[in-house]
């Protein structure tokens, strides 16, 4: 066993765990975010719960970080990425593919784009599909390019040529001649971002991590030295959108893998704990201040997607399937137009926070309605914030009239109902597109409100079984101390799936295998395959020793399974995906032993969603659930509260966690 | 002269009354994600590109009145009109007494769909099964997508004389009987058909997802109970309804009035002038279609359930708040068309290109307002879809193939803002073209050229959007069709904004030799031409000597507009 560090860098807080090999004793730190300079909140964590010699002693230190993110938000560099292109396509990144994000709003129009125009350059030259070269490159219209990079200040290139997928000679010239001009800077090249077809969103990719490369690897450098000055002697990995971990080197070559890994820690904390309780279906339920996060996972493996998409650019790029939508604690309720209640997108975040925080906000949110509820104690969230249910009451007492709801409990409620309803359509939208029925999975619930709607998401969704982590406040953290080392790449390649695929198909995963060579690693191949005549296809893994037959078949049920039918038509393969993953540590526990606790007489008022009315109902510390606690009942602990309906009841369980189950359904 | 006013009244006044604002708001919230799913499962399992990379399709539910309850982010020319559809369809079966559980009905009359034959519709009715007693009928799950070819004299017309050259009709046929597959209708659709290939795969992609949708519907009637569920969607559509009556409250009352010229008829070649009024009285709006030319001799008439979408489209993008539209949003709104008319055609008037005056109604309405609410309404657009379609057999092979798709314009210029470039026209907003890599995977075609058109946006304050050139080089022997519209009229510029270009499609052939087209079927493409199309732009809004220099200058850096073009429109700048 290994002593692993992880630490997260969100919105708000830096997070951190240490698991300590030699004790088990798991340490947990939460520092607020220095956006300006990342790293200062990450050690101001590490030098808070970490001494030299525990420092000194850890193998690995796994690092999530929004550097990336936030240097695509401000685009405060955009001056300085230049971009090549075939002749003829110069504006891809600019005509994007037509679309509105908005399609009912007259005057949307895209973001600028990341590179402006005069910085995207042609370069003479044309590769057709297959690969054969059209137009010989002509190495004046690059070195043009390089005399106009410089005289412009352009300090990181992109180079996107179309069809480079089948051929990338071009690509690989035109950075050497760029080179042979007197071009010092970083290169990126969309054969090694991506490898997959479709100009416009390769060309994203590409961009994005032109532009991330920029700011991650001084980064990363930089506190890789501080951790190094302070004894820290072990590895340094940097979390993956697509799940799992890089190495530095890796990070700093491919810093587009790792722009939005925030969430997935999250969903990699709940596979582990699915594998440890054995569950084979589960969704996970991350609510925080602003968004709802979920994912569905089947057989403890994270749900991948092979293009994800940031600030509207979509990217080829792995990517953990967690979908997002903006109801959290800190959702905005308000009465519209119409007099129909909403909840959300707008949060009212940090600052000002919730109407009953000290200092917060006018606008009622969803804590305010669970506060008034009684869902939430008073004066008893972490950070030992004094909550004010007089201004949570008053906050949401206005929306009565538009609504035509009766008082402020009927608000409150209808506000909890309505933020439930949305993490529900999220949650149906993960399963049932993968052709999962929500009724048969168990929720985990997390974050700092997640076991807050716990079990009125089991109502909702008609679940049976939901489960609350230990630290549930903090188990997003906790995916990061159980990461593998991932390392991927892909290529287009389309042709029918026939008699002489399997060669050509093997043949590629070698190429791409032999760019991820690490030593120890499990190699898995994927590939994409469609019925031939369609553009979507299904990604299916490929096992050792599979033929033609097994393959299809494996296909066929997949697709019955997202779809609802089969098909007699052909198939195709459409792109060959090669993964190798080093297995770190697996034997880790998942928590700390809790600690014991009184249980205390303490009563308190709580809203039953059951009973549609206000029942008594006990308020038990987490750490003195030894016997099984019936609803309605708040479990409290210092990063959460578990809000306990009528009906549920809720047992510790070994592993540490609290398994709810729903004894009769609604 | 039969003059005919189109208006969905509430259905049951009285029903939204007690309904719980709560339970309200999460059965829409609901519907709308289910339509969302049933768009998601036809475009993953799509085999034609017009459906899959297009996106050309709308998906939608309706109540048991027949109302629409929620529709997918698709297509909004297709807005509203998958009611007439259900309507026909439904009649066309034997009514709601003879809908039984399983079935499918196929229905692409144009003068139910409002569109050409193409444009085919599957409806699902879906069924509400209580404890004890009969199935109760609760609504309808719907989709209607563009089949790449249903028979008619080309895939794609422009020439047609009456409705009977575009296409086979289904007038409301069951193509699954209580969920069995009716071989008869199933054989019939294969035998009509020059791809029928691709024809069935998206068959059963629309089938397939028009069911799932269907259980999502029960799922919702199920969890809340039928008489539950319609006192709420009853207080959806009142919700629908105060939201547009608000907006329109706040314009002054009034008559507004504009005018423009179609093109041609594809048939004849003259242009077609025609106008729009628009009454603002209160929270109600109508508009009046009754101005236009008869019905033309060529297939740009606009059946009813068109001429009501492109109202609905320009009230919704108007008025709609953003949100997703549903039966409550279009009540303030009434259509007064004139039988006979281009606006509301008979039978058998040809209409395969009924886009051409429904896209244009849509931007003429919304010019209409410019004096009411000046703040709101942009500059002209390109103002058109551009459809190109293509096929031929590939010569390794023999193997049919087609393809087809719009392309984007540039935005007109607004009051706050400089007009966008390459967007899909608003009557297709949610629609993408495909990436060249896609297209040359798949087709004989080297794309030789993918630009924003400098000096296109027409000059003003606000400059308009840049269109796009675009350039196909053909490698095999083909067939394209054009379908462009607004090839002569430039796109209008506002409160003294100057007018951008319009559309433009030129075919250089091998020998040097070159033609325009607008409306023409069935070009022939010899190996080694050069398909040109250069898509139109937005207009200004208010005079160029208003322009910021520091905008002028920047575009010129950037290449927007070229310096001489800066120093012709904008002097001051320099």
């Amino acid at each position: 066993m290994t002593t692993v560090i992880g630490v997260d860098v969100g919105g708000t807080f830096t997070d951190l765990v240490l698991h300590d090999a030699a004790t088990g004793e798991i340490r947990i730190a939460k520092r607020p975010t220095t956006p300006a300079a990342p790293e200062l909140g990450v050690l101001a964590a590490v030098d808070a719960a970490v001494p030299g010699e525990l420092l000194a002693r850890c193998r690995h230190f796994v690092h999530g970080t929004t550097v990336g993110l936030n240097a695509l938000l401000e685009r405060a560099d955009a001056r300085t990425v230049g971009l090549v292109t075939t002749a003829g396509f110069r504006d891809v990144l600019e005509i994007r593919r037509g679309d509105r994000d908005d399609p009912y709003d007259l005057f949307w129009t895209p973001p600028p784009p990341l590179v402006p125009r005069r910085l995207r350059v042609e370069a003479g030259e044309r590769v057709a599909a297959d690969g054969s070269v059209v137009r010989p490159l002509d190495p004046d219209s690059v070195r043009r390019a390089a005399e106009h990079f410089a005289a412009e200040g352009v300090d990181t290139v992109a180079v996107v040529l179309i069809n480079s997928y089948a051929n990338p000679e071009h690509e690989l010239r035109t950075a050497e001649l760029l080179r042979e001009a007197g071009f010092t800077g970083p290169i990126s090249l969309s054969h090694e971002v991506s490898g997959e077809y479709r100009e416009y969103e390769r060309t994203c990719t590409t961009v994005v991590d032109a532009f991330v490369r920029h700011r991650m690897g001084p980064y990363l450098r930089n506190l890789a030295r501080e951790l190094r000055d302070r004894g820290f002697t072990g590895e340094l990995l940097v979390t993956r959108s697509g799940g799992g971990a890089l190495t530095l080197a890796e990070a700093v070559a491919r810093p587009f893998e790792t722009i939005l890994s925030g969430p997935v820690a999250g969903a990699a904390a709940t596979a582990r704990l699915a594998e440890t309780l054995g569950l084979p279906a589960v969704v996970a339920a991350d609510v925080g201040g602003t968004s709802f996060d979920t994912a569905l996972i089947e057989e403890a493996r994270l749900p991948l997607l092979f293009q994800g998409e940031v600030l509207g650019l979509p990217l080829q790029s792995p990517w953990v399937d967690v979908r997002s939508v903006g109801a959290g604690g800190g959702s905005i309720a308000y009465a519209d137009f119409g007099g129909l209640l909403r909840v959300g997108p707008r949060s009212a975040g940090a600052d000002p926070g919730p109407a009953c925080y000290p200092g917060g906000g006018t606008e009622p949110t969803v804590t305010d309605a669970a506060l008034h509820l009684g869902m939430i104690p008073a004066g008893r969230i972490a950070g030992g914030l004094d909550l004010s249910p007089g201004r949570a009451a008053d906050a949401l007492a206005p929306l009565a009239g538009p609504t035509g709801l009766a008082g402020t409990d009927a608000v409150a409620e209808g506000v909890i109902r309505i933020a439930t309803a949305h993490m529900a359509q999220a949650v149906r939208g993960v399963t049932v597109e993968r052709g999962v029925d929500p009724r048969g999975t168990a929720i985990v619930a997390f974050g700092g409100a997640g076991p807050l709607f716990g079990c009125l998401l089991a109502d909702e969704l008609d679940v049976d079984t939901v489960v609350i982590p230990p630290n549930a406040g903090n188990f997003s953290a906790v995916g990061l101390v159980q990461a593998d080392i991932v390392r991927s790449a892909a290529r287009t390649l389309v042709r029918p799936l026939d008699a002489e695929a399997p060669p050509v198909i093997d043949r590629m995963a070698g190429a791409l295998f032999e760019r991820l060579a690490q030593d120890g690693a499990v190699r898995e191949v994927h590939l994409d395959l469609r019925h031939r005549g369609q553009e979507h296809t299904l990604t299916i893994p490929l096992r050792p020793g599979d033929d033609l037959t097994a393959i299809g078949a494996r296909f066929s049920e997949a697709y019955h399974r997202a779809f609802g039918h089969r098909l007699p038509d052909p198939l195709e393969v459409v792109t060959v995906r090669a993964t190798s993953r080093v297995v770190l540590d697996r034997s880790r526990p998942l928590v700390p032993a809790p600690p014991s606790a009184e249980a205390t007489a303490e009563t308190t008022h709580l809203w039953s969603f059951r009973e549609r009315a206000r029942v008594e109902a006990p308020v038990v510390p987490r750490a003195a659930c030894t016997e099984p606690v019936e609803g309605p009942a708040l479990v409290i602990e210092p990063t959460a509260t578990t809000y306990l309906d009528a009906g549920f009841t809720a047992e510790a369980h070994p592993s540490g966690c609290l398994v709810i189950k729903r004894k009769d359904r609604r | 002269m039969t003059i005919v006013r189109t208006r969905f009244a509430e259905a049951h006044p009285g029903l939204a009354d007690d309904a719980d604002p709560v339970t309200t708001e999460i059965i829409r919230q609901a519907l709308n994600a289910a339509a969302e799913q049933m768009k998601q499962s036809l475009i993953r399992t799509a085999f034609s590109p017009i459906i899959y990379e297009a996106l050309d399709f709308a998906v939608a539910f309706y109540d048991a009145d027949m109302c629409m309850l929620a529709q997918a982010p698709t297509l909004p020319a297709f807005m509203g009109t998958l009611g007439f559809c259900v309507r026909e369809a439904v009649e066309g079966v034997g009514g709601p007494g003879a809908l039984s559980p399983g079935d499918v009905i196929l229905y692409n009359d144009p003068y139910g769909t409002g569109s050409h034959p193409q444009d085919a519709a599957m409806i699902v009715p879906v069924f509400h099964r209580p404890e004890t007693g009969d199935d109760l009928l609760v609504g309808y799950a719907t989709i209607k997508a563009h089949w790449l070819d249903i028979g008619g004299k080309d895939p794609y017309c422009t020439d047609t004389v009456d409705v009977h050259q575009e296409g086979t009709i289904f007038p409301g046929v069951k193509l699954y009987d209580a969920g069995r597959l009716v071989s008869d209708i199933y054989r019939m659709i294969v035998a009509n058909s020059r791809m029928p290939e691709m024809v069935i795969g998206d068959i059963n992609a629309m089938v397939a997802g028009a069911r799932t949708g269907g259980e999502a519907l029960a799922a919702v009637v199920r969890r809340y109970g039928p008489d539950v569920f319609r006192r709420s969607v009853a207080r959806m559509y009142a919700h629908g309804e105060a939201l547009v009556r608000g907006w329109f409250e706040r314009l002054p009352d009034g008559v507004y009035r504009a005018d423009s010229v179609i093109d041609s008829d594809g048939v004849n070649g003259a242009p077609i002038p025609f106008g729009v009024e628009v009454t603002v009285a209160g929270s109600s709006v109508t508009v009046d279609l009754t101005g236009c030319p008869d019905q033309a001799g060529g297939p740009i008439n606009c059946p009813l359930p068109s001429t009501v979408a492109a109202a609905r489209i320009a009230v919704a993008f108007l008025a709609g708040a953003g949100e997703q539209p549903n039966e409550g949003h279009f009540r303030p709104l009434e259509l007064v068309t004139r039988l006979g008319s281009l606006f509301h055609p008979v039978r058998p008037a040809p209409c395969f290109m009924y886009g051409v005056p429904s896209d244009h109604a849509i931007e003429l309405i919304i010019r209409a307002l410019a004096e009411a609410v000046p703040d709101v309404v942009p500059a002209a657009s390109g103002g058109d879809i551009n459809a190109l379609v293509w096929w031929g057999n590939r010569e390794a092979t023999g193997e049919p193939w087609a393809d087809g798709a719009p392309h984007p314009v540039g935005q007109g210029a607004s009051r706050s803002a400089d007009g966008a470039s390459a967007l899909m026209y608003i009557s297709e907003s949610a629609t993408r073209f495909t990436p060249s890599e896609v297209w040359e995977a798949r087709n004989p075609w080297r794309i030789e050229r993918l630009a924003l058109a400098e000096d296109s946006g027409g000059p003003g304050r606000h400059r308009g959007g840049l269109g796009l050139d675009l350039s196909f080089r053909v490698l095999e022997d083909q067939y394209l069709t054009a379908g462009l519209a607004r090839t002569a009229l430039e796109p209008w510029g506002l409160d003294g904004g100057l007018a951008g270009r319009p559309n433009r499609l030129t075919v250089e052939y091998p020998d040097g030799r070159t033609e325009d087209f607008s409306l023409k079927t069935r070009i022939f493409l010899p190996t080694g031409s050069v398909v040109h199309l250069r898509t139109g732009s937005g207009g200004g809004y208010g005079p160029p000597s208003e322009r910021d220099p520091e905008a002028v200058r920047a575009d010129v850096r950037e290449g927007y507009i070229s310096p001489e073009q800066a120093r012709r429109h904008y002097p001051h700048a320099f």
